[in-house]
């Protein structure tokens, strides 16, 4: 298994994709930030540090894609089969990706956090205000953005190995967030707030006003679920799948 | 014990036609074609023999075990499939490190395979602007990797120019000639009649013979192939020929 996880981080390392999405993610964080600024928010609401901070979490978006090239890219590129016919344990292979991937997830929303959090002080500064540092709910948006970044990893691990065609699995993934489960929300009622993306965004206290999203602990434990569940879904189905 | 055997094996995708009851060996220290025209089951056997595709019955082995079954199954086997692929974006060098990790050869074996495929000058370049003979030296390269007994080649000689292909003839005969079995699907049959010593030609998922090349008779390799590949004499359902050594197959 250390070869395995230790082979993916070398795999990653010599494309130039999670490059990309790696930078792509602290510069969209900043982007966001300034820009609350920038459009006048008003330092004296309480919500407003909360508010920039929550940018971290919504980079989720990338790591969900970077998560989706782990499976779907090596079928893109066929080299799902030399790495199959070295380990022909492919649950293990999957259960690699989904600890490499997980952590890589965690880690861009560490990076993020770490983007917005002075981002945040800097946006006060400017507008001769303080950020107060003691404000526990800064500090459990930026804790959530990472969980929120870590489990869409997983979850787009998920849906790469069951989807395996890269442009499809993007696409539904980013379609679901978009349109889909809006859509979806709105059929099923108070059971809306259990979707992904709701979860996702109770996690990371984006529009924390929202009455109707769960408590953060709860939503944190959701997306927990939905990464396992996909996770069990996709080693199931790679274990038995013809690769042709 | 590194011979191949495929006993009755059939695969069926859905009501498609894949192989049925295929019964054949490959012996080790000769070159084996594998020859059938398009669709005739040799990528979907070869898949399977490989662990990639399931059985629906039968089985293919590998010295005995099935390939999944191999402790360290690319020291073992060396593969090269059509559907092998590169990610453009990574270096030659740097795709054949990730596959030594997992074939369990030190990183130093890398350089000594792209020696061998006579790749060394252009290790640092991204796979993307590789030509599809470079691309093929390459997949070559992945498949020497672990050194192995056995190796298992789908249409190695795809976009080689004539050079590469007599390099490649060399080179599959020098590895039967260390005692290694070597199994190399084709369709180019002038060429496969130049290398092989055995051959096995199948035809619509059923074998049509399973031998040495000079048990085909006084005809030529693609005389032989299009007797023994054209249409069926007896489509209502006539025994499927065994694989029967030296004798031929169909009516003459």
């Amino acid at each position: 298994m250390p070869t395995l996880i230790a082979n993916e981080l070398l795999k990653l390392r010599t494309t130039r994709a999670p490059w990309l999405l790696a930078a792509g993610g602290p510069l969209l964080t900043l982007l966001g930030v300034t820009g609350l600024f920038a459009s006048g928010a008003d330092t004296g609401k309480a919500d407003t540090a909360t508010r920039a901070v929550a940018h971290a979490g919504m980079v989720s978006l990338l790591a969900l894609v970077l998560g989706i090239l782990a499976v779907a890219g090596e079928y893109r590129h066929k080299t799902i089969t030399d790495t199959y016919l070295a380990t022909p344990r492919r649950a293990r292979v999957v259960a690699a990706k989904l600890v490499v991937y997980t952590g890589l997830g965690a880690l861009l929303g560490v990076a993020c956090a770490a983007v917005a959090l002075p981002a945040t002080a800097v946006g006060y500064a400017a507008k001769g205000a303080s950020l107060d540092w003691g404000d526990t709910g800064v500090w459990r948006t930026l804790a959530g953005g990472v969980v929120w970044n870590a489990a869409f990893a997983a979850i787009g691990v998920g849906v790469g190995a069951l989807v395996r065609n890269l442009a499809g699995a993007v696409s539904v993934a980013l379609a679901w967030i978009a349109l889909v489960e809006g859509l979806v929300g709105q059929l099923v009622g108070g059971f809306a707030r259990w979707l992904p993306f709701a979860g996702g965004r109770a996690v990371g206290n984006l529009a924390p006003d929202a009455g109707d999203l769960l408590p953060q602990w709860g939503a944190a434990a959701v997306l927990v679920g939905y990464a396992a569940a996909f996770a069990a879904a996709a080693v199931s189905t790679t274990v038995r799948r013809d690769i042709t | 014990m590194t011979e191949i055997s495929v006993r009755d094996l059939t695969k069926r995708f859905g009501a498609a036609r894949g192989v049925e009851e295929l019964t054949f060996d490959v012996p080790s220290g000769q070159v084996t074609g594998f020859l059938g025209p398009n669709g005739a089951g040799k990528t979907t056997t070869l898949r399977v023999l490989l662990g990639l595709v399931r059985p629906t019955s039968g089985e293919a082995l590998i010295g005995g075990r099935r390939y999944a079954d191999l402790e360290r199954p690319r020291r073992v086997v060396g593969a090269l499939l059509e559907a092998t692929g590169f990610h453009p974006g990574r270096r030659a060098r740097d795709h054949l490190r990730i596959l030594a990790a997992t074939t369990g050869v030190p990183v130093s074996r890398v350089d000594e395979v792209l020696e061998l495929v006579e790749l060394a000058g252009h290790a640092e370049r991204r796979v993307g602007g590789y030509s599809l003979g470079m691309r093929q030296r390459l997949g070559l390269a992945s498949a020497l990797l672990g050194d192995p007994q056995v190796l298992v080649l789908d249409e190695p000689a795809n976009g080689l120019d004539p050079a590469g292909m007599a390099w490649l003839r060399g080179m599959l005969r020098r590895l039967a000639a260390e005692g290694r079995t070597v199994l190399v699907s084709s369709h180019v049959l002038s060429e496969v009649a130049q290398t092989v010593d055995h051959v096995v030609i199948v035809h619509e998922g059923r074998l049509r013979y399973a031998g040495p090349l000079d048990g085909l008779g006084d005809d030529s390799l693609e005389d032989a192939f299009l007797r023994l590949t054209g249409p069926v004499p007896d489509p209502a359902g006539g025994a499927p020929q065994r694989p029967g050594g030296t004798a031929p197959a169909a009516a003459r």
